[in-house]
C-alpha cells in the first residue's frame, strides 16, 4: 500500500473558500468554464450573513453606495473596485444573490439605497443586502414597531436586554425577554445548536409555544439568528404563522450560524451544478508551467493532483491564511507574490488603534493590473493565467470601509470574466 | 471512573507540538469556538474542544490529563475539518487517553482490545480463528441447503492469491450468522475471486480507542502480516468505518509495509452497480418509502473524503430511487458523528452517549426518512440506540440488506433490519 495520488484536470482551478472563492465558482460555472475548489473553512463562519456593498467613504457612513462608488473612484483610483463599472458591480451582486437564492437562501435584491442592518450589540450598520430572514428587523426598526426581542438562557454572545438597551433611544416599542430554549435547560448553547434544533417540526412547535404568552402585543419577534441550518426561510415562514406575528433574525457575533448556512449550503449545492469542491483541502503548492498550473494537495489517505488551466487566488488575508506576516514583512503564502510594503514595521500601524483612517497594514496585499492578474515589481503579470480576488487585494480596507462583500462579489466577477477570456 | 495519578500527567503544549499538522499550533488559535459550536460532544463533562485548546495553553495539564471527556470525544476530526487554524483535537485526546492508566480507562474499550489480542484472529468478540471458520462453514451449509440458487456458493478462506481479502465485523459470526449471507450472495452474484482471512479477520479495532499506540500497532500488524501471507491485490474492508481507519493510518502511522491496497466495501459496491454487475434498482420501493444515509467519519471525513460520499449516494439513490433519498444536513465530509464512534458505545457512559447523539437523532427526524442506511456497524448500533431512546420511528440497515432486497435474493431470515413494510417484499422464489 502505498499512499496514492488522484489526479484531475479542471479550466480553472478557484483556491479558497470564503465569499470570494465561492462567488468565482458561481460566476466562471454561469460563463460555462470547468471549475475546481479548493480551501478550507476560513472565514466563512465569521460573517454576519449581510451582503455589503460601499458602507463607509471618507470616514463618512454613506447611504447610497453607488454615489459612494463614484466618490471612491474619484478618491482611491488603485481600490479594487474603482476599476469596475457601477453596472458590472450592481450585475455581479445581483448574479451571486440570485444564486444563493436558487440554492435555497433568500436575499434581499441589491437596491438603490443602503439598509440598516442589526447589530446584536443594539446597533444598525449600512449594508446592501441581508438574508431573507432579517429584514423584517430593518422595517421594524425603521418603523419603530412594537417588538420583541428575545434570547435564551446558556446563549452566549447574544443578549436581548442588551440589544433593547442601546436601541432604547431610537426604539422606544423596543422590549426584551429571555426564555430555556426546549431542550436545552441548564447549559451552555451555542445559536448553531439552536438553529440544528430548529430543523424539526417539534422544536419549532415547542419554541413558538413557548415564546406566544410573551407577545403583549408585539407587532414583531426578532430571534438570534437560530432559525434552522438548511432551509432558514421555510422554517422562518412555519415559525411566524405559529407564532402569529412578524418573524426576524438578528445576526451574532461568531461562530455564527448565517455563515455557516451560506459554508453549508455552497457545500450541498456545489456537486449538484457541477464543480468540483474540496471544501477540506489546503492547496499545499502550485507550479506553473506552460499551459497553466500544477496544484498539489494532501488529503487524508491520499493526495490530490491537479491540472488546471488558469488559477484564481481568493485566498483572504491573515485569518484565511492568503497573507501572513513576521515581525518584518508581510508576505503571499502560497505563492509569494510580490506585496509593495513600507520598508519597516513602524509604518504597518498609526499610533491610536481606533485612527478613523485606519492602519496602512490594512491596505497592503497583492497588485493586480486591470485583468485582476497578479504583478510583479516591474508591473507586467506574474502569470498570464493567474488571478486574484477578494480580501487578498491591495488598496482595500475592507471591514473599515465595509465592503467586503462587495469587492469579494464584484473582484470574483471581473476576475472570472478576465480568465474565461484568457481561456479562449 | 476514576481520575488517575499525577504521574501521568501531560505537557499538552509538548504534546501539541509532537503532534499537530505543519502550520497548526495553538498560538494560532483566535478561539473563534467553531469547533465547540460544531462538536456534539461540547458540554459534556464541562468540556468543549476549546476549552481544551484554552486550558492546554493554560498549562492546565492535570485537568487535561483527568478529565473523562477525552472517552466522550469521538475523534471525529469535526473540529479539524472546521478550524481555519487547522488545530485536530482529536490527536491530543488521543495521546490524553494513552496516558490514562489502564485500570482507568473504560473498561469496556479495554476489554475489547485484550479480547482482540487473545489471538492472532484479532477478534474484539473474543471468537477465536478456528471458532471463526467453524462458524463460517456451518453457515455456508445452512444457506446452501435452503436455497438452492447458492448451492454452489463458495466462502474461501485463507484463498492464497485472490484478487480481494475481505474482513468481517465480529459481531455477525458471534451472534447472528445469518446476517453473513447477504453480502457473501453479493460476491456470488458479482463472480468476486475472494476471501477470509483465519487471522486478523475481524473488522473491528478497540486497541486504537484506548490510546495505547503499542497496542494498536500490534493489533495492524498481526492483520497486515496475515493480508501480506495471502498476496491478495486488494484487501476489501466490510461495512465498517474503524476499521478502515485504523489499518491504513496504523500502516502510514506505524511504518509497516503492505503489499496491497485499501479499499472500502461501498466503493465497490459502486463500481459492481456501475459495471452492470450488480443490477440493483428501486423497483421494490412501491411505497415510496424514504431513505437517509449515514456518512461514517471514519471513512468519509478521516479516509476517502467526499468521493466515499459520493460513491455511498450513488449505491443508495439506485437502490431506493432518486426521489426517495433525502440527505441529512449537514453531511458527506460536514458530517456529524453519531456519538458511537471512538469507543464510545463501549465506554458506559449512556447518558452522555446519547447526549452527544441527540444532533444525529434530530437531523434523521429532520429528514423523516424511514430508513437509515449505515456502512457502519457502530454507527448502525447507535443510530438505533438512539431512535428508540428519543423516540424516533426510523429503522437502521446495512447496504447489503437493501441490496439483495432488491435483487430478489434477501432470505426470510436475513430482514432482521428490516421494518415490516418490507418483511415480506421481493422474498425470493420457493421460500
Amino acid at each position: 500500500m502505498k499512499r496514492g495520488t488522484r489526479r484531475i484536470e479542471t479550466q480553472l482551478a478557484v483556491i479558497g473558500t470564503g465569499i470570494a472563492g465561492f462567488a468565482a465558482s458561481i460566476f466562471a460555472l454561469q460563463r460555462g468554464l470547468d471549475v475546481a475548489q479548493f480551501g478550507h473553512s476560513g472565514a466563512m463562519a465569521y460573517t454576519t450573513g449581510y451582503l455589503d456593498l460601499l458602507g463607509v467613504h471618507d470616514q463618512r457612513v454613506r447611504t447610497d453606495p453607488w454615489a459612494a462608488l463614484d466618490d471612491l473612484r474619484r478618491d482611491e483610483p488603485h481600490h479594487p473596485m474603482s476599476g469596475l463599472g457601477n453596472q458590472t458591480i450592481r450585475t455581479a451582486f445581483d448574479g451571486f444573490t440570485d444564486a444563493l437564492g436558487e440554492m435555497g437562501i433568500g436575499y434581499t435584491r441589491a437596491g438603490e439605497r443602503n439598509l440598516s442592518g442589526l447589530l446584536p450589540n443594539g446597533i444598525a450598520k449600512p449594508t446592501l443586502s441581508v438574508p431573507d430572514t432579517m429584514l423584517a428587523g430593518i422595517t421594524a426598526l425603521e418603523t419603530g414597531a412594537r417588538t420583541l426581542v428575545i434570547d435564551f438562557d446558556g446563549l452566549q454572545g447574544f443578549s436581548a436586554k442588551a440589544f433593547e438597551v442601546n436601541f432604547a433611544e431610537r426604539w422606544p416599542a423596543l422590549r426584551s425577554a429571555r426564555l430555556t430554549f426546549p431542550g436545552m435547560e441548564n447549559r451552555q448553547v451555542f445559536p448553531e445548536v439552536l438553529a440544528r434544533s430548529l430543523e424539526t417540526r417539534a422544536t419549532q412547535d415547542a419554541l413558538a409555544e413557548a415564546i406566544r404568552p410573551l407577545l403583549n402585543g408585539a407587532e414583531y419577534v426578532g430571534l438570534p439568528a437560530i432559525l434552522g441550518m438548511h432551509a432558514p426561510d421555510a422554517v422562518l415562514a412555519r415559525m411566524q404563522e405559529a407564532i402569529g406575528v412578524k418573524l426576524f433574525e438578528i445576526p451574532t457575533i461568531p461562530p455564527a450560524v448565517p455563515g455557516i448556512r451560506l459554508r453549508e449550503c455552497f457545500e450541498r449545492a456545489f456537486p449538484e451544478m457541477g464543480a468540483k469542491l474540496e471544501p477540506q483541502l489546503k492547496v499545499a503548492n502550485v507550479e506553473f508551467g506552460v499551459s497553466g498550473a500544477t496544484l498539489y494537495l494532501h488529503g487524508p489517505m491520499e493526495d490530490l493532483q491537479v491540472e488546471a488551466s488558469a488559477v484564481l487566488l481568493a485566498t483572504g488575508r491573515f485569518l484565511s491564511g492568503g497573507l501572513r506576516s513576521d515581525q518584518h514583512r508581510l508576505s503571499e503564502t502560497l505563492l509569494d507574490l510580490p506585496i509593495r510594503q513600507p520598508e519597516g514595521r513602524q509604518e504597518w500601524f498609526r499610533r491610536e488603534y481606533l485612527d478613523p483612517r485606519g492602519h496602512p497594514v490594512n491596505r497592503l496585499g497583492v497588485e493586480v493590473d486591470s485583468t485582476f492578474r497578479p504583478i510583479g515589481p516591474d508591473g507586467d503579470p506574474v502569470h498570464e493565467k493567474l488571478f486574484a480576488a477578494g480580501a487578498i487585494l491591495a488598496h482595500q480596507d475592507w471591514a473599515r470601509q465595509r465592503c467586503g462583500a462587495g469587492l469579494a462579489i464584484a473582484t470574483a466577477y471581473s476576475a472570472t470574466e478576465a480568465a474565461t477570456a484568457a481561456l479562449g | 471512573m476514576g481520575a488517575h495519578s499525577r504521574e501521568n500527567t501531560l505537557d499538552f503544549l509538548q504534546v501539541a507540538k509532537d503532534l499537530l499538522p505543519s502550520g497548526a499550533s495553538y498560538d494560532a488559535c483566535v478561539g473563534c469556538g467553531i469547533c465547540a459550536s460544531g462538536c456534539p460532544a461540547s458540554g459534556l463533562f464541562g468540556m468543549d474542544p476549546r476549552r481544551f485548546i484554552n486550558m492546554a495553553m493554560l498549562g492546565m495539564n492535570e485537568e487535561l490529563s483527568t478529565t473523562p471527556w477525552v472517552w466522550a470525544c469521538t475523534q471525529c476530526k469535526r473540529c479539524a475539518y472546521l478550524c481555519p487554524m487547522g488545530i485536530d483535537v482529536s490527536l491530543l485526546v488521543g495521546a490524553a487517553r494513552g496516558a490514562w492508566p489502564t485500570e482507568d480507562k473504560p473498561s469496556g474499550i479495554v476489554r475489547s482490545c485484550a479480547a482482540q489480542r487473545l489471538d492472532e484472529s484479532t477478534s474484539a468478540m473474543g471468537l477465536m480463528s478456528e471458532d471463526f471458520v467453524e462458524i463460517v462453514e456451518e453457515t455456508v451449509e445452512e444457506l446452501k441447503e435452503n436455497d438452492s440458487r447458492f448451492a454452489d456458493l463458495k466462502v474461501p478462506i485463507d484463498k492464497k492469491g485472490a484478487k480481494f481479502v475481505i474482513n468481517q465485523n465480529s459481531r455477525e459470526p458471534a451472534t447472528e450468522p445469518e446476517e453473513m449471507a447477504p453480502l457473501w450472495k453479493i460476491l456470488d452474484y458479482v463472480g468476486a475471486d475472494w476471501t477470509y482471512a483465519s487471522k486478523g479477520w475481524a473488522a473491528e479495532n478497540f486497541c486504537m480507542f484506548t490510546g495505547d499506540l503499542d497496542a494498536w500497532k500490534d493489533m495492524v500488524e498481526t492483520r497486515v502480516n496475515a493480508i501480506n501471507a495471502l498476496e491478495c491485490e486488494t484487501w476489501i474492508n466490510t461495512e465498517c468505518g474503524h476499521s478502515f481507519f485504523t489499518l491504513w493510518a496504523g500502516i502510514e502511522k506505524f511504518g509497516l509495509e503492505a503489499n496491497f491496497e485499501a479499499e472500502s466495501l461501498v466503493t465497490y459496491y459502486a463500481q459492481w452497480i456501475r459495471e452492470g454487475k450488480l443490477p440493483v434498482n428501486s423497483d421494490w420501493n412501491k411505497g415510496n418509502l424514504k431513505f437517509t444515509v449515514q456518512d461514517p467519519c471514519q471513512l468519509v471525513r478521516k479516509s476517502i473524503g467526499d468521493q466515499a460520499a459520493d460513491d455511498l449516494r450513488f449505491v443508495v439513490k439506485t437502490l431506493v430511487g432518486e426521489e426517495n433519498f433525502i440527505d441529512m444536513q449537514p453531511c458527506r465530509s460536514a458530517n456529524y458523528c453519531c456519538g458511537g464512534g471512538g469507543g464510545f458505545l463501549q465506554a458506559g457512559m449512556s447518558k452522555e452517549r446519547r447526549a452527544y447523539g441527540k444532533r444525529k437523532f434530530d437531523q434523521i427526524i429532520a429528514t423523516e426518512a424511514d430508513y437509515v442506511l449505515t456502512p457502519c456497524h457502530n454507527c448502525h448500533s447507535q443510530i438505533d440506540d438512539v431512535g428508540e431512546h428519543f423516540g424516533g420511528a426510523y429503522t437502521v440497515t446495512h447496504l447489503w440488506t437493501l441490496i439483495c432486497l432488491s435483487l430478489g435474493i434477501l432470505g426470510p431470515d436475513e430482514r432482521k433490519y428490516l421494518g415490516p413494510d418490507l418483511a415480506d417484499i421481493n422474498l425470493p422464489e420457493g421460500t
